[in-house]
C-alpha cells in the first residue's frame, strides 16, 4: 500500500520581473510505500525542496494532487492540515531547532501543540533524547551544539508524535561525511525499528545509495527517472541520472 | 569655586524635595505610559508582522490598514500632538495639566512606535524556524505565542528599553503644556525664571535615569539571549526566561 502519492503535481511561481509564471514542479507522480526509504535527487535549484513542501502542503500545490493515506490533501479543512502534518515530521539542512529552547524543550515542542500534559510531554522528551542518543544534552541550547548534534535533537522532534512519514530535506548537507553517515544510520534504525517511511532529498547519490531502497530523479522540474536504487546505479537510463552515477558525485561509503 | 557656587545660586532647601518629587512623578508617568503604550502596541506590533503577505496569517488589507494608521500617528511631531489632543485629555481625565493628563498624549504618541519596534523584532525570527512549527502541525496561533515571541524576546527587550527612554524624553517635553515631572521643573525653572541651575540639575537627573533604563535592559536582553553560546541559561536576576516558558 502506497502512504504517500502525487498526481499530476504541478507548482508554478509568479515571477515579478517578467509577469510570467515560472514552473517548477510539472507534472509529478511518485509514489511511496509504506515504510520504505525513499529518495529523490537532484541538482540545486531543481524543485527538490518545492516538492517535500507541497507533499506537506507548506506550499499549496498549483495543479494536481497529493494523497497521504489515500487522502487527498487539498480537501482538507484548515484544522485537518494541521493535524494530518502532525503525522508528517520533517526535518531540515539548517536543522530549524527553537534557538531560545533547550534541546528537551525542543523535543517537547510537538507534544504542547498536541495538548500533551506537562509530565507527559517530558517524559516522552527525554525518552526521545535518549533514542537519539542526545540524552546528556537535554539541558543544552542549540548554540552549545554540534550540527550533527542539532541535527538528532531534531530528528527526536520531528519524531515526537509518531509520524507515519518523515520527510528530510538535506538533512546531512550540512554535516561532513563521518556525522553524515551517523545521521543516516540513525535514519535506518528509527525507519527499522518504528516503521516510520521516510522520504529523502538529497543532492548526493551517495547519501541514495546509502539509505535508500527506491529513487526518484528530478531534473528541471520533472522526474525524469524512477526506480529501486541498485538498478539504477547499475543501468541509468536518464543523462541526469548517469552523471549523478559517476564516482565524483560520492562523498561517503558504507 | 565662586564662580561654581554662584552658578547654583537657587539651590536651596526646597530644591531636593522638589527634584524628588519631579523624579517620582516623572517615573510614574513613564512607566504608566509605557505600560499602556506596550498594552495597544504589542499586539498591533504582532498583527503588523502575522498579517503581512508574508506573515503567518496574512490579510493583506488589515495590514495595509494598521500601517497606514501607524504612520499617521508616528508622523505627527510630538510637540502638534501633545496639543492636538489637549481636548481629548481634557474629556478623559477631567484636566489638562498633570501628572496623570501626560499620560494621554504620551500614550498616543507611542504605541505606534511600540508596534514598529515589536514588529522589527518579531520580522528577524528565523524563517526556517517558522516553517519547522508549521511543518510539526502548529496553528497561526501557536506559532504566534510559542514561536514568534519566545524566539524574539531578546530583542523584545532591547526595543523595551528604547522604548522606555524615548517615552521618558517625550514626558519631559510634556513640561510645556504642564505636564508633571522633571519636564516641567526645568520648563518652570529654567525657562520661566531662568534659574539654569536648577534646569542643568533636571538634565543631569534625566540623563541618568536613561542610562540606568538603557543598562538593566542591555544586561537583560543579553542574559535571556540563549544564542549566546557563553551566557546561555543566565537571566538578569532571573528575568530573562519568558514567563510562560515554565521550570
Ligand atoms: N517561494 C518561491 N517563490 C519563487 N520562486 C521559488 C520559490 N521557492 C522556490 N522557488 C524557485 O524554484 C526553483 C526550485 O527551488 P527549490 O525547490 O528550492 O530547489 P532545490 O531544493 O532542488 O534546490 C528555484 O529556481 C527557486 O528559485
Ligand atoms: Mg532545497
Amino acid at each position: 500500500m502506497n502512504i504517500l502519492r502525487t498526481e499530476h503535481l504541478k507548482k508554478t511561481f509568479p515571477e515579478a520581473t517578467s509577469g510570467q509564471d515560472s514552473c517548477v514542479l510539472d507534472d509529478i507522480n511518485i509514489s511511496i510505500e509504506q515504510g520504505e526509504t525513499y529518495g529523490i535527487i537532484g541538482r540545486s535549484g531543481a524543485g527538490k525542496s518545492t516538492l517535500v513542501r507541497c507533499i506537506n502542503f507548506l506550499e499549496r500545490p498549483t495543479g494536481g494532487e497529493v494523497y497521504f493515506e489515500g487522502k487527498a490533501m487539498s480537501a482538507l479543512p484548515k484544522a485537518g492540515l494541521y493535524k494530518t502534518r502532525q503525522s508528517m515530521g520533517m526535518i531540515f539542512q539548517q536543522f530549524n531547532l527553537l534557538e531560545q529552547r533547550t534541546a528537551l524543550k525542543n523535543v517537547r515542542y510537538p507534544m504542547e501543540i498536541a495538548g500533551w500534559s506537562k509530565k507527559d510531554a517530558d517524559a516522552r522528551a527525554e525518552e526521545l533524547l535518549e533514542l537519539v542518543n542526545m540524552g546528556d544534552k537535554k539541558k543544552s541550547y542549540p548554540s552549545q551544539l554540534s550540527g550533527g548534534q542539532r541535527q538528532r535533537v531534531a530528528i527526536a522532534r520531528a519524531i515526537a508524535l509518531n509520524p507515519k512519514v518523515l520527510l528530510c530535506d538535506e538533512a546531512t548537507s550540512a554535516l561532513d561525511p563521518e556525522t553524515t553517515k551517523g545521521v543516516l544510520d540513525l535514519l535506518n534504525e528509527i525507519n527499522r525499528k518504528y516503521g516510520i517511511t521516510i522520504v529523502i532529498i538529497t543532492h548526493e547519490m551517495s547519501v541514495i545509495e546509502y539509505i535508500c531502497d527506491r529513487v526518484a530523479i528530478l531534473d528541471d522540474s520533472r522526474v525524469v527517472e524512477e526506480g529501486p536504487v541498485l538498478s539504477i546505479l547499475k543501468n541509468p537510463q536518464s543523462e541526469t541520472g548517469k552523471s549523478f552515477v559517476k564516482p565524483e558525485f560520492r562523498r561517503i561509503r558504507g | 569655586m565662586d564662580n561654581f557656587i554662584s552658578f547654583f545660586e537657587h539651590v536651596n532647601e526646597n530644591t531636593l524635595p522638589m527634584l524628588w518629587e519631579g523624579t517620582l512623578a516623572t517615573i510614574y508617568i513613564t512607566f504608566l505610559s509605557s505600560l499602556l503604550a506596550y498594552v495597544a502596541g504589542l499586539p498591533l506590533g504582532v498583527l503588523l508582522v502575522v498579517t503581512s503577505k508574508v506573515g503567518v496569517h496574512p490579510i493583506v488589507w488589515l495590514n495595509k490598514l494598521l500601517g497606514f494608521i501607524v504612520n499617521i500617528l508616528r508622523s505627527v511631531p510630538f510637540l502638534i500632538l501633545l496639543i492636538a489632543v489637549l481636548p481629548l485629555t481634557r474629556a478623559i481625565i477631567g484636566t489638562t495639566i498633570g501628572t496623570k493628563a501626560t499620560v494621554v498624549p504620551l500614550f498616543i504618541a507611542s504605541f505606534p512606535f511600540v508596534a514598529r519596534l515589536v514588529e522589527a523584532s518579531l520580522i528577524e525570527v528565523n524563517e526556517g524556524v517558522i516553517e519547522a512549527a508549521w511543518s510539526m502541525g502548529s496553528t497561526p496561533f501557536q506559532i504566534i505565542y510559542k514561536v514568534l515571541i519566545p524566539e524574539a524576546l531578546p530583542s523584545l527587550i532591547n526595543g523595551a528599553a528604547i522604548a522606555v527612554t524615548t517615552i521618558l524624553s517625550y514626558s519631559a517635553m510634556s513640561g510645556i503644556v504642564g505636564g508633571g515631572g522633571l519636564g516641567d521643573i526645568a520648563i518652570r525653572y529654567g525657562y520661566h525664571r531662568y534659574e539654569t541651575d536648577i534646569m542643568f540639575l533636571t538634565v543631569i537627573e534625566l540623563v541618568v535615569i536613561v542610562q540606568i533604563i538603557q543598562a538593566i535592559g542591555e544586561r537583560w536582553a543579553k542574559g535571556s539571549d540563549k544564542r549566546l553560546k557563553l551566557v546561555a541559561g543566565r537571566g538578569l536576576f532571573g528575568l530573562g526566561r519568558a514567563p510562560w516558558a515554565g521550570e
